[in-house]
């Protein structure tokens, strides 16, 4: 079989010392980088670029590889403990996975996000080598009709995973949108929104909005009078660090669905790796049995998005490695520090870089392989942490994400922004709206909005294209469905029961 | 008499090799520290890319690292705005490029900074050439079947660019103004996702800089009709020039050039400039620039008068094509 | 929270001191235009003067707006200025709401203010989106997309707050001040500081005046885990992560 030759070539080329080490730096720096809130994949890869100049090529890679997935596993990490998503990927993960730290869960809640990441990754490894070139197809099966009814579908999703009142978790989605029109029209240059401010030209920043919305919102909170009493319980009630065997048989089933949810998304550029978290995390409040118990500490709703993300982080450098189209803004950079090289990858990179590539993906094993070793043991250090009292962790916190936020594009003005953000957040909490919805929102709402005018600019203002092309009208039949089952009025009642009895 | 002459000729000489190491200390000296070059563009792209390139060999020669801060936004104006405001001490540089220092005139209305006035000129570092891209399925064979065919069907085809302002937008407003039509332009983020609906066939054409098609022409998933140059490339030596292909009007270059704020003192910008083009004129600088399929300038462009030149008129050229766009 | 002793005075208190936040609410925008605008006499930041906005805010909210109205009920279509049009769009739907808050029974504070904040919100957007091309043929403008979700927005806060007049639900609950303040005037702080400053003295002094949002804090402790954050911040994101960022004071590295 040609597949195991390749493959063999492959771990031959990654089992090199120096590349052994290239991944092991990748994945500790994507540890740190999506541990420390604000920092994100796309401003380290850009500082970490000029050093690959000196390296070889496929080690090159396979450090920047290594940080990006790196950093699938460490943003898991912020998310369950803090409240703090440094990636879009990861919100949906803060949703359960703090409340379980909050029940003194923190440290199944960590091995679990683990573990998942790593099966996912193990098996999207083995799906990049096995079905890589047949699977491009999807990626290019995929035009603006089909992403603008993925982004519908994305949308209802956000309001699924709503806990309480549904109004309100689409008041927040919309919310979300216009945050999201706020910067430069794609399609005429005007700017939106931005009052004059330079900053604001390109629309803002999805980590300025989560760490406000998320960090110095839930920050803010827990400096309220009365809400000593609740970090403290925090603290005292940590119980194991591993899962038990119950959390474990539990999480299985997600897990795996999450797996294929992220593998299938993870193809498509530009959201697809976003969408998969929400739609693992979808899916298995659907099939719960008590679906009221999401949110409020479910460890499924941990293992689904966290397994979804990381295989959707590995099944997102199919297009580069079989198109050479980079997907999203961290595989431009990959693409760059590629061209640097003197290797400008496209269709024949397979072919002509067999080395890379092959290497690359034996890389991806190992690296999730490292990965797991270095979280699993790190999971006791991070529970510790949260011993730390509080008074002293707020104000690191938030010496943190203001460093982290003023490094993505050296911009004081985000940092302001960032603060704003959190005194909206802190108004949110208080009203008793979600956050989560609100970024689902900002992230998908230039892509829905993109993609419908690409749509029908293509189809010359003929609405009919989103019902004619087949996996668009999939789509939106799925999506249709689900918000039916969503607001029918009967299951709205039950839902608001449930809501009332789990508050009290 | 003839000592206290031979006395005072030696002060005077003395008194002038002083004036002269004055004169020449401050370049001698500079830089002191590391110098930032901001790059208005993503970590990646083609101006990084260039600036990385040019910047590591020019770091040897001046002896201080210089820094690469990519600032993004507004199609690199945010980024030249903080430049042009920057220190004038010749520690703060800009790469600038064909959108940030000539196209943004008339794209930007309401542009806080004058790209002739508020910066000072080093050198010129790279050309990178635009390609006239189709999907592999377009009907017309060649550039001349293209030109007929657009002006034919110019109410059904679509354009792909990578947003307002990019080198792939402007160059096929230039392209059209030229042919005379306004086909529908779909916007995309950036050229990858461009490129990706290209390569489906989800539009028909688009310009593009040469570094991110060459590959696929090779691969045959898109086809070129034309390269925009005087000469054809040698990375892609099949594709003809667009004066050979019938539509010599039609010539565009995604430049990359070095700029520091106003003011930055002659003897800074000589040593800057010095820098640059020995780094032109290294090997593997250069062989890393042809694999980006990149035009060197000759000598004779790469003086600061040369640059001051191009932009006064680039600026020319794009703003009547560029003004009733916007 | 809700007393249920004397109801209706209580009840009749509150709801005059909401509709008097939400009149405060529809001129917010103008009034930090105001404060915003005295900057200006000092020579910071760029804009009209106070005594141009204060003016011209006034005959807009007193007389533009009203004219513009009756124009447009007349059949008159005439281009009005954006300070009439914040008047016209955000500030009276406001001001209206205001006043049904007067003769309204809230039930639940949380969900009525929440949505009418929400709805200030919306409307600003609109507002702010008023000045964009709409519509061209087949093509959406600019305009098309943020006026559409404002709209909706709208829409959807109005329904918030009507559920919040109509179910019983949580009253207000309580703001603190001094954590959102310090943590505020922390994050204000390090934004200013860090490019003359550079990082060590901001984080450092940032985190100081952070620690000042709890009552909790013990200053020397503090003092202490300050300087070793630091020490750390100084040494992790400049040469660990390779950040490009000034280290010290401008004044000194020169």
């Amino acid at each position: 079989m040609e597949l195991f030759a390749n493959l063999a070539h492959g771990f031959a080329v990654a089992f090199s010392p120096i590349n052994l080490l290239m991944c092991l730096i990748g994945a500790l720096v994507g540890t740190l980088v999506g541990v420390l809130p604000g920092i994100g994949t796309i401003a380290t890869v850009a500082m970490l670029l000029p050093i690959t100049f000196g390296l070889p090529p496929v080690g090159a890679l396979i450090m920047l590889a290594g940080i990006y997935y790196g950093a699938q596993y460490g943003g898991s990490t912020t998310s369950i403990l803090v409240n703090i998503p440094g990636e879009a990927t990861s919100v949906v993960t803060a949703i359960d996975g703090h409340a379980m730290a909050k029940q003194g869960r923190a440290g199944p809640a960590l091995a679990i996000a683990a573990i998942g990441s790593f099966f996912a990754g193990c098996v999207a490894t083995v799906l990049i080598a096995v079905l890589g070139a047949p699977l491009t197809k999807l990626a290019l099966a995929f035009g603006p009709a089909e992403y603008f009814s993925l982004m519908v579908l994305g949308l209802i999703f956000a309001v699924v995973l709503a806990k309480g009142s549904v109004l309100k978790a689409i008041a927040m989605i919309v919310f979300g949108l216009l945050l999201s029109m706020v910067g430069s029209d794609i399609e005429t240059g005007a700017s939106r929104m931005a009052f004059n401010i330079p900053e604001l030209a390109d629309g803002l920043g999805f980590a300025t909005v989560a760490m406000g919305v998320f960090g110095f919102a839930e920050i803010i909170r827990n400096l309220d009078a009365g809400a000593e009493m609740n970090r403290d319980l925090v603290q005292q009630k940590i119980t194991g660090l591993m899962p038990t065997r119950k959390d474990l048989i539990d999480s299985t089933p997600p897990i795996l669905r999450g797996t294929i949810l992220g593998s299938i998304l993870g193809i498509l550029p530009g959201g697809g790796a976003v969408i998969a978290s929400f739609a693992a995390y979808t899916l298995e409040k659907k099939l719960a049995k008590n679906p009221s118990r999401f949110g409020r500490g479910a460890i499924e709703g941990v293992a689904a998005p966290e397994s979804a993300n990381n295989a959707a982080a590995q099944t997102s450098f199919i297009p580069l490695l079989t198109l050479g189209i980079p997907p999203n803004a961290v595989m431009a950079l990959m693409v760059g520090a590629m061209t640097i090289h003197g290797i400008v990858p496209g269709p024949q990179v397979m072919q002509k870089q067999p080395d890379l590539v092959w290497g690359m993906i034996a890389s991806m094993w190992i690296g999730n392989l490292m990965l797991i070793i270095i979280n699993l043991p790190l999971v006791g250090i991070w529970v510790r942490l949260l011993r730390v009292p509080y008074r002293l962790m707020f104000p690191s916190i938030v010496i943190f994400c203001a460093i982290g936020i003023y490094s993505v594009n050296n911009a004081p003005v985000d940092v302001i922004l960032a603060g704003v953000f959190g005194l909206v957040g802190y108004w949110l909490i208080k009203h008793d709206f979600e956050p989560a919805p609100l970024l689902l929102g900002m992230v998908l709402g230039p892509l829905m909005e993109e993609n419908l005018r690409r749509a029908l600019l293509i189809s010359r203002g003929d609405w009919s294209v989103f019902l004619t092309r087949p996996l668009s009208a999939v789509l939106l039949a799925i999506a249709a469905f689900l918000l039916v089952l969503t607001v029918l009025p009967v299951l709205r009642a039950k839902r608001d029961e449930v809501f009332t009895e789990s508050e009290n | 008499m003839t000592s206290i002459r031979a006395l005072a000729g030696a002060c005077a000489a003395v008194v002038a090799s002083l004036c002269g190491f004055v004169a020449t200390s401050e370049a001698q000296t500079y830089p002191t520290r590391s110098i930032t070059m901001i790059v208005p563009f993503a970590a990646g792209g083609p101006t990084d890319v260039i600036s990385r390139i040019v910047t590591g060999h020019m770091a040897q020669t001046l002896g201080q690292s210089i820094i690469i801060e990519n600032v993004v936004g507004a199609g690199g104006t945010t980024a030249t705005t903080r430049a042009a405001r920057a220190a004038n001490d010749g520690y703060t540089l800009i790469t600038g490029h064909m959108g940030t220092h000539a196209a943004s005139v008339p794209l930007y209305p309401k542009l806080a900074y004058h790209p002739e006035k508020d910066f000072e000129p080093i050198a010129l570092l790279a050309g990178t050439p635009i390609l006239i891209l189709a999907r592999k399925d377009f009907p017309p064979k060649d550039l001349k079947e293209f030109v007929t065919y657009v002006k034919a069907n110019a109410e059904k085809v679509n354009a792909a660019h990578a947003g307002v302002g990019s080198v792939s937008h402007v160059s096929c407003e230039l392209l059209h103004s030229i042919l005379d039509v306004k086909p529908v332009g779909v916007p995309f983020n950036g050229t990858g996702p461009a490129m990706n609906a290209l390569v489906a066939g989800q539009v028909d054409y688009m310009c593009d800089q040469i570094v991110n098609a060459v590959p696929q022409i090779n691969a045959g998933t898109i086809k070129a009709y034309a390269i925009a140059t005087p000469e054809r490339n040698p990375s892609l030596p099949d594709v003809p020039t667009t004066a050979e292909a019938g539509l010599p009007t039609f010539q565009a270059q995604a430049w990359n050039a070095m700029f520091a704020p106003k003011g930055t003192s002659p003897a800074i910008l000589a040593s800057l400039n010095a820098a640059a083009v020995k780094a032109l004129d290294d090997e593997t600088v250069k062989k890393r620039l042809l694999e980006l399929g990149s035009v060197i300038p000759r000598p004779a462009d790469r003086t600061p008068q040369a640059l001051a030149a191009l932009v006064k008129s680039e600026i020319a050229k794009w703003t009547p094509v560029l003004k009733p766009a916007s | 929270m809700a007393d249920t002793m004397g109801h209706s005075a209580a009840t009749a208190t509150r709801n005059t001191s909401v509709a008097l936040g939400f009149c405060l609410l529809a001129v917010a925008p103008q009034i930090f235009e105001f404060i915003w605008s005295i900057g200006t006499v000092f020579g910071w930041g760029a804009g009209r003067g106070p005594a141009t906005v204060l003016i011209s805010h006034a005959t807009a909210l007193v007389a533009g707006a009203p004219a513009a109205l009756l124009g447009a009920i007349g059949g008159e279509t005439k281009k009005a200025s954006s300070d009439v049009l914040l008047a016209l769009i955000y500030s009276y739907p406001l001001f209206a709401v205001a006043i049904v808050t007067l003769f309204m029974t809230i039930k639940s504070a949380q969900d009525y203010i929440g949505g009418v904040i929400l709805m200030a919100l919306a409307l600003f957007a609109l507002w702010a989106s008023s000045d964009l091309q709409g519509m061209r043929g087949f093509s959406f403008g600019a305009g098309t997309a943020p006026r559409m979700f404002g709209g909706l927005l709208v829409a959807l806060s109005a329904g918030i707050a009507l559920t919040g007049l109509l179910n019983e639900g949580p009253a207000l609950a309580h703001y603190a001040w001094r954590g959102p303040l310090f943590v505020m005037c922390a994050i204000l702080f390090f934004a200013l500081a860090i490019r003359p400053l550079g990082l060590v003295v901001s984080a450092f002094v940032s985190f100081m005046i952070a620690a000042l949002g709890s009552h909790e804090t013990r200053w020397l402790e503090a003092a202490i885990v300050g300087i070793c954050l630091t020490i750390g911040c100084a040494l992790l994101f400049p040469y660990v992560l390779g950040l490009p960022m000034p280290m010290f004071p401008r004044f000194l590295a020169q």
